[in-house]
């Protein structure tokens, strides 16, 4: 008679993913200068940077690069002494490029492999956003067979087709006690995919500078039929029905760069990179589950994101004929608003300072190695939906290496 | 090869970056005008820690003086000290755990009885059956008794009369003769917390009233006056709490007269009413009764027998269906009318007046539970990702009796009293992470 319905028991909608969380680490010679690159003819790196300039390498390349992530984040909720840190999880970023054509010839054709996307958090599971998100693990490898084809000695144009494949597993505290005390919890996994393309214009001009336009697209990325786990008291396992499954759609943005780059001498390189990234299409994050009851809501959660810009600059010199040492760094815009950073991004904005070495190890064979600090500067935001109130404070170490053969 | 000894020296060096985390800086600890070094909390089961019907180790635990009492442990201030049953003896009083739910989705409780604090039973000559609990003897903060009104604080004979009073108190059972009020004020303190005054208005809703009576406005502000001079004799500062509607809380708000009649009209469709004995009018002194059918503003008690309802019993008209015909009514005890809704709301509204106004003349902060609670009650409250409300378990903030709160309901509260000592004294006690304490436990 005291009938009671389970309503709504505090299941916000689960969020989501990457902003802010644009990883920039798409070849070790850009990441030290600055993520420059889109004016310049560095190496297969191009098929990301500017797939116009691909047919203007001086030689065919395969490379590839790893950028281990040490994202280190700390929140402090509004009112209390308490900081909760991010465990040290590692994420991996990588890049890969095959870059091959005939020699002298008026076209080359690549394939890249990268990871533009992604976000590994951890704020465990005791932590005072625990019904927030405990953790996430959102990675999304593009796949992007390219052309380029020299128009005239001063100008071409590439384009390439972009697959993407996207992983992601969600975690986070449902707020239903078992008899000893301990929350329920649930998980989301699942794998999407998306498609996009990338292309881009480079130029050499009489004045020496070289000029590159790039845009990548938009790649709406779905997730269908996800493993929708949830793990709460037997007497209540029947308002979350399992198996469940869910839906879910991530669009990741556009990015539009325009670069340049300048030789004040032989053995200098400066570029200057601005970029726009299209945030903008990041209006909510829904999830559409299978099977629904009164309790377990399909659910539809604001994220309103606006677009971002960064700025970035940096130089390389070539000290010898087998040395290279690179700086650079940039600034970047937050996109997500007041009142909607979450703790999966605690986007902000933020400034980064990179630098990098490259070394001839062989004839056809280089070395490159470069390191990045970020600094997230810090935000004290309540989000609206969750009432989670606090600072963020976060930095990113970033060392990276990678290994190019070039003929 | 010297290249590679400096990508190595490198690489160790940026894995010491890597080590490197985010630090805050935490604001220097600032009591302001007030001094946490002995903190006491006066009051009655909330005050306590009760929850799901009884007193138990876990609900004291998790009682909000304690946890006001942790956070001001972070600026400084001193022990606090709880009046904890043992281990061995966890359950207390006993309490009610959920076991489940019926196909209907009500829940199903049940009564735990094992590792109990019980001493025995006293009779006392013109009052009655006293249970007794095993006697605490140590050191007290939390002055928290279940059942008592701030009517009883200056009644000598108290402490034999409440079980949960005579076990803080030396005497043997039926010889205690110290006031509450002396009781507490013993030992000198620095700061108080006091939200008496719930069970004046409160006995009388819970038993529909019938089974007690309000407490009388001007005995309340003498009493309460009386209470806060003796609190800060010696200028101690202190915080105080407002009475919560009753009509706020989901005992009143879960069996509604609505859901009996749909209920009954599943099997019996030509049903068209409820019928309950109620209050002819908003006189406090007139007790004329009548039956008439039932409104949505009448509360039905949570305790209320269900199954009752449709059983035959006997009346002047014969054998009649119970809570269906104005011959057979809802009896009184089960039900608040709208007349004693009314009576109940306006005795309150008079409490927290005095309240306000007694807390106002002494520079004391308030605590306004009345409107913090009626807040809830019509918006909600969103804390940490969690959604929080007035609403029979699923809400989270009242525990399975329908009065008391939950260990997460305590810490909400713990948090608004932190505010008001903060706002009231410039200190800066640090609040209380709610997500980490619990809601109602599922089995």
């Amino acid at each position: 008679m005291r009938k009671l319905l389970l309503l709504m028991i505090a299941f916000l909608p689960v969020i989501a993913c990457a902003q802010g969380f644009q990883v920039n680490l798409a070849g070790q010679k850009q990441i030290g200068m600055g993520h420059t690159g889109t004016g310049l003819l560095q190496d297969g790196a191009s098929i990301y940077f500017n797939p116009g300039a691909m047919a203007m390498l001086p030689e065919n390349y395969i490379q590839a690069g790893m950028s281990p992530l040490f994202f280190k984040s700390a929140f402090n909720p509004s009112g209390t002494n308490d900081v909760y840190h991010n465990a040290d999880k590692l994420a991996t970023p990588f890049s890969g490029y095959a870059v091959f054509g005939p020699k002298s010839s008026w076209w080359k054709l690549g394939l890249g492999v990268y990871t533009p996307f992604g976000g590994l958090t951890n704020w465990g599971n005791s932590w005072e956003g625990k019904y927030v998100l405990e953790s996430l693990d959102l990675k999304a490898i593009y796949f992007q067979p390219t052309l380029s084809i020299k128009l005239a000695d001063f100008i071409s144009i590439g384009g390439g087709f972009v697959y993407n494949r996207a992983s992601v597993n969600l975690t986070r505290a449902i707020p239903l006690a078992d008899a000893t005390g301990a929350d329920g919890q649930a998980q989301l996994t699942g794998n999407g995919k998306g498609y996009g393309w990338n292309a881009g214009v480079f130029i050499k001009t009489e004045a020496g500078i070289t000029i590159g336009i790039d845009y990548r697209s938009k790649v709406n990325t779905t997730i269908n039929s996800g493993n929708a786990i949830f793990k709460v008291p037997a007497s209540v396992q029947a308002n979350f029905p399992q198996p469940n499954t869910f839906t879910s759609g991530i669009p990741l943005p556009s990015t539009t760069t325009l670069g340049f780059g300048f030789y004040p001498s032989k053995q200098w390189t400066l570029a200057l990179d601005a970029n726009l990234v299209g945030w903008h299409v990041y209006k909510a994050l829904a999830f559409d589950y299978a099977s629904n009851t009164s309790t377990l809501q399909d659910t539809y959660s604001p994220r309103l994101y606006r677009d971002a810009f960064s700025v970035r600059g940096g130089a390389e010199y070539k000290a010898a004929d087998k040395f290279a040492i690179r700086a650079g760094g940039g600034y970047a815009s937050a996109a997500a608003p007041d009142g909607y950073v979450t703790p999966e991004v605690p986007d902000a904005n933020r400034y980064y300072l990179t630098g990098g070495l490259g070394y001839k190890i062989a004839n056809r064979l280089d070395v490159d190695i470069s390191f990045e600090f970020e600094h997230l500067f810090s935000r004290t935001q309540t989000n609206i939906e969750s009432q989670l109130a606090g600072t963020f404070r976060s930095d990113v170490y970033i060392p990276g290496l990678s290994l190019s053969y070039h003929w | 090869m010297n290249k590679f000894k400096n990508i190595f020296i490198l690489a160790a060096g940026i894995l010491s970056f890597a080590a490197c985390k985010p630090e805050f800086k935490t604001p220097a600890p600032n009591t302001g005008a007030a001094n946490f070094s002995r903190y006491i909390a006066v009051g009655n089961s909330l005050t306590a820690g009760y929850a799901d019907g009884g007193l138990y180790l876990e609900g004291q635990q998790n009682s909000y003086p304690s946890i006001i009492g942790k956070q001001m442990q972070q600026i400084g201030g001193g022990a606090f000290t709880q009046p904890l049953f043992t281990d061995a003896q966890s359950n207390g009083s006993g309490y009610i755990k959920l076991t489940g739910f019926d196909a209907n989705g009500s829940p199903i409780t049940a009564n735990v009885t094992d590792k109990l604090a019980i001493r025995g039973f006293v009779t006392i000559p013109g009052f009655g059956d006293v249970t007794t609990y095993t006697k605490y003897s140590g050191d007290i903060n939390n002055y928290g008794v279940p059942g008592i009104k701030l009517l009883n604080i200056t009644y000598a004979p108290y402490g034999n009369l409440n079980g949960y009073y005579e076990r803080l108190l030396p005497g043997a059972a039926g010889t205690n003769s110290t006031t509450y009020l002396d009781f507490v004020t013993a030992k000198s303190f620095t700061f108080f917390s006091n939200w008496l005054g719930n069970n004046d208005a409160l006995g009388y809703a819970t038993s529909g009233g019938v089974g007690d009576v309000l407490t009388d406005k001007a005995t309340f502000a003498s009493l309460y006056t009386l209470l806060i001079s003796r609190l800060t004799a010696n200028n101690q500062k202190g915080v105080v709490a407002t009475i919560p509607d009753v009509t706020a809380i989901p005992y009143f708000n879960t069996v509604t007269p609505a859901l009996i009649l749909a209920t009954v009209q599943k099997s019996s469709p030509s049903v068209q009413a409820i019928y309950i004995n109620a209050k002819s009018n908003n006189d406090n002194s007139n007790t004329t009764y009548a039956a008439r059918p039932a409104t949505a503003n009448d509360l039905i008690v949570l305790t209320f027998p269900t199954s009752k309802i449709g059983t035959l019993v006997s009346t002047v008209a014969g054998m009649l269906p119970y809570g269906l015909t104005p011959y057979s009514p809802i009896e009184n005890q089960y039900v608040l009318d709208n007349n004693e809704v009314a009576i109940t709301k306006d005795f309150v509204i008079s409490y927290n007046t005095t309240i306000k106004a007694v807390a106002a003349s002494k520079g004391i902060a308030v605590n306004d539970m009345y409107t913090f609670l009626n807040n809830i009650k019509a918006n909600g409250l969103v804390v940490d990702g969690v959604s929080l409300s007035s609403n029979y378990i699923t809400g989270g903030l009242f525990s399975l009796d329908g009065v008391h709160l939950t260990p997460r309901g305590y810490a909400v509260v713990a948090n608004q009293f932190i505010k008001a000592i903060n706002t009231q004294y410039g200190s800066n006690i640090p609040l209380a992470n709610v997500a980490s304490y619990r809601s109602v436990k599922f089995p």
